[in-house]
């Protein structure tokens, strides 16, 4: 994962953009431990502070849970996971539909482009 | 107690008031920009911080003490420029470190080292001033402080030496230590930072998180910084 | 930490030190050396040159034991090693103790070396007790011992660049406390420091002079000066530039303790 920010945006939230998709991608695998705090910021330069906080973000939404003694885990409620994975994937696509909205193409084109490209 | 605290803290040179009346607190476990042109009174306050310079008036507090032999215990400083006796060679600074500070790990301070490729037994006075610069660094992050204070450490350095010298910040400063490091270079640094301090003529303009500043002015550091002092 | 900052103001004046050290030694041997081959016209010259240079290093080290202090104290304390002497956990106190001891002990080693010099050039039966009748004429007529006197008279020529050394150190003090041209201020105040000293023995010597004939008598008469007068005034100019130093030493604790502001 390259770690690239838009510093007119808090790095918190965009950390907390990156890692959801890394557990919802399963680039952090269902149950595993994540590095440390610092490790993790370290990687990401940034603050370990910031990361903190992302991290803390993550585990309101149940993606993350700590263990007291064994540090933090990636969750292992599929669902969730499936569940987080398919908003995202929402986003892309109304991302991509308003994109081309703004070109003048309508959504069935849209669609049709989408088929093209995807064959190839 | 604050970590460190700045009460309605002035100075002048030749009734030149380069400091007006700072007041100021810095938390513990943050890292805190020090932001402003050249000649905002940065390094004054920086210098005024660790007993270089004497207050006309007002006082710094560190610990609720005037800076002194318990004050300098506890702050690890990198001033803006070379401090190194150039007669002697790597393995004597560090020996001179570790005889004066007792939080000098010099364990740490050889593997950075080796990470530069610098030996032991190279001499100051054979080193670049870009390398000076970078061993001061390791000097000053191989303490295990309570403050960092870190003066213009990115002033005119390549983007990979920029990497280098953040990396090492970020990695080496001590947990629930705080660190200040001035600058004029916002962009390189405001992702790494907790709270900003804008700086300006002598007097703190402005101080706020980060984050809380960038979702108020949907803006990046360096740009609401670029808009507070249009010249 | 007052012996720590000790041993590195002292590893830094001896640098160069031990060198001139060497080379004021070698010289007196090769002036000696030389000097004892007969019959040649070509040695005795050399041998006359040696003893020059040899000379020369001897002032050299006097000369370069009083700069490379000051140099030490300038660098170290106002210049840009400031930055690391003022941020370590030591007390001012103990900077600037340990610039006068490295000074003392510096200056204590280089008279040590100039007598051994001298020892090498000179040494013969015939000089040596030339010299000591002359001591003992004079140690005599002050009604002194002449081991006492050697003693006394050594001590005074080190006090006088001790407190050359110590009145240096409190004009470089003075001079960094202004904003500009802090080296000529030094320089001034450095001179002005010994001057001050100087006189004051002289109004000292004269005020004493009002209530003492004989004293008197040192400042309009080419009369010798009894015994008596001579051991005091002896007693007296030491316990003075002992004085001396002790009241700048503190002066300079003093203005140190206050704090500094370096460029």
């Amino acid at each position: 994962m390259n770690y690239v920010f838009d510093n007119e945006r808090p790095i918190y939230v965009q950390l907390v953009e990156m890692l959801r998709i890394e557990i919802a991608s399963g680039t952090l695998k269902k149950g595993e431990r994540i590095p440390s705090v610092r490790e993790l910021a370290l990687m990401a330069r940034v603050n370990p502070n910031t990361m903190q906080k992302a991290l803390a973000e993550l585990e309101d939404e149940k993606l993350v849970y700590t263990e007291r003694t064994n540090g933090k885990f990636v969750t292992n409620d599929e669902k969730l996971l499936k569940q987080v994975k398919q908003e995202l994937a929402k986003q892309q696509v109304s991302h991509y539909l308003e994109g081309m909205k703004q070109l003048g193409i309508n959504q069935e084109e849209a669609i049709q482009y989408l088929q093209e490209l995807g064959g190839k | 107690m604050e970590l460190l605290e700045c009460k309605q803290l002035s100075k002048e040179f030749d009734q030149k008031q380069i400091l007006k009346n700072i007041n100021l607190k810095i938390p513990r476990g943050k890292i805190i920009g020090l932001l402003g042109k050249n000649g905002a009174g940065k390094t004054t306050l920086i210098k005024l911080i660790n007993d270089l310079l004497v207050p006309t008036s007002g006082e710094v507090l560190i610990h609720g003490e005037k800076p002194n032999v318990n004050s300098k215990k506890i702050i690890s400083y990198l001033p803006e420029r070379t401090y190194l006796d150039k007669s002697m060679t790597i393995s004597q600074v560090f020996d001179y470190f570790e005889d004066f500070y007792d939080n000098f790990d010099r364990k740490k301070a050889e593997q950075l080292l080796n990470d530069l490729k610098l030996q032991l037994t190279t001499r100051i006075s054979k080193m670049s001033k870009g390398m000076q610069e970078k061993l001061q660094l390791i000097l000053v992050m191989s303490r295990e402080a309570e403050l960092y204070i870190l003066d213009e450490p990115l002033g005119g350095v390549d983007p990979a030496t920029r990497d280098y010298i953040l990396d090492t910040i970020l990695s080496n400063f001590k947990e629930g230590s705080s660190v200040i490091i001035s600058t004029h270079l916002i962009s390189d640094i405001e992702r790494i930072l907790d709270e900003v301090i804008f700086m300006n003529e002598g007097q703190i303009v402005l101080t706020s998180s980060a984050d809380e500043l960038r979702n108020k002015e949907k803006a990046s550091i360096d740009e609401i910084f670029r808009r507070c002092f249009k010249c | 930490m007052l012996g720590k900052l000790l041993k590195y103001d002292l590893k830094w004046n001896y640098k160069p030190l031990l060198v001139f050290y060497g080379l004021a030694i070698l010289f007196s041997l090769m002036a000696r050396g030389l000097s004892e081959i007969e019959n040649s016209l070509l040695f005795t010259i050399i041998g006359q040159i040696c003893y020059a240079v040899s000379i020369a290093m001897m002032i050299n080290i006097i000369i370069n034991n009083l700069m490379r202090c000051w140099a030490r104290m300038v660098r170290n304390v106002y210049k840009d090693e400031s930055y690391l002497t003022h941020t370590l956990p030591v007390r001012k106190k103990d900077i600037f103790s340990a610039k006068v001891l490295a000074g003392i002990i510096t200056m204590f080693t280089s008279i040590l070396v100039i007598f051994i010099c001298l020892f090498i050039s000179y040494y013969s039966p015939e000089n040596m007790n030339g010299l000591k009748l002359a001591l003992t004429t004079m140690s005599s007529t002050i009604g002194m011992q002449t081991s006492l006197f050697v003693a006394i008279f050594i001590g005074i020529v080190f006090l006088e660049f001790v407190f050359m050394l110590i009145s240096g150190y409190l004009g470089i003090i003075l001079g960094h406390r202004s904003n500009n041209q802090k080296v000529i201020k030094s320089i001034i105040f450095g001179f002005l420091a010994f001057m001050v000293m100087s006189i004051t023995s002289v109004l000292i010597l004269f005020i004493m002079a009002l209530f003492n004939q004989e004293i008197m008598n040192l400042f309009n008469t080419v009369a010798e000066p009894s015994a008596d007068t001579l051991r005091f005034l002896i007693y007296g100019g030491s316990t003075l530039y002992i004085i001396y130093i002790i009241i700048y030493y503190f002066l300079g604790n003093k203005l140190l303790k206050k704090g500094i502001n370096v460029d």
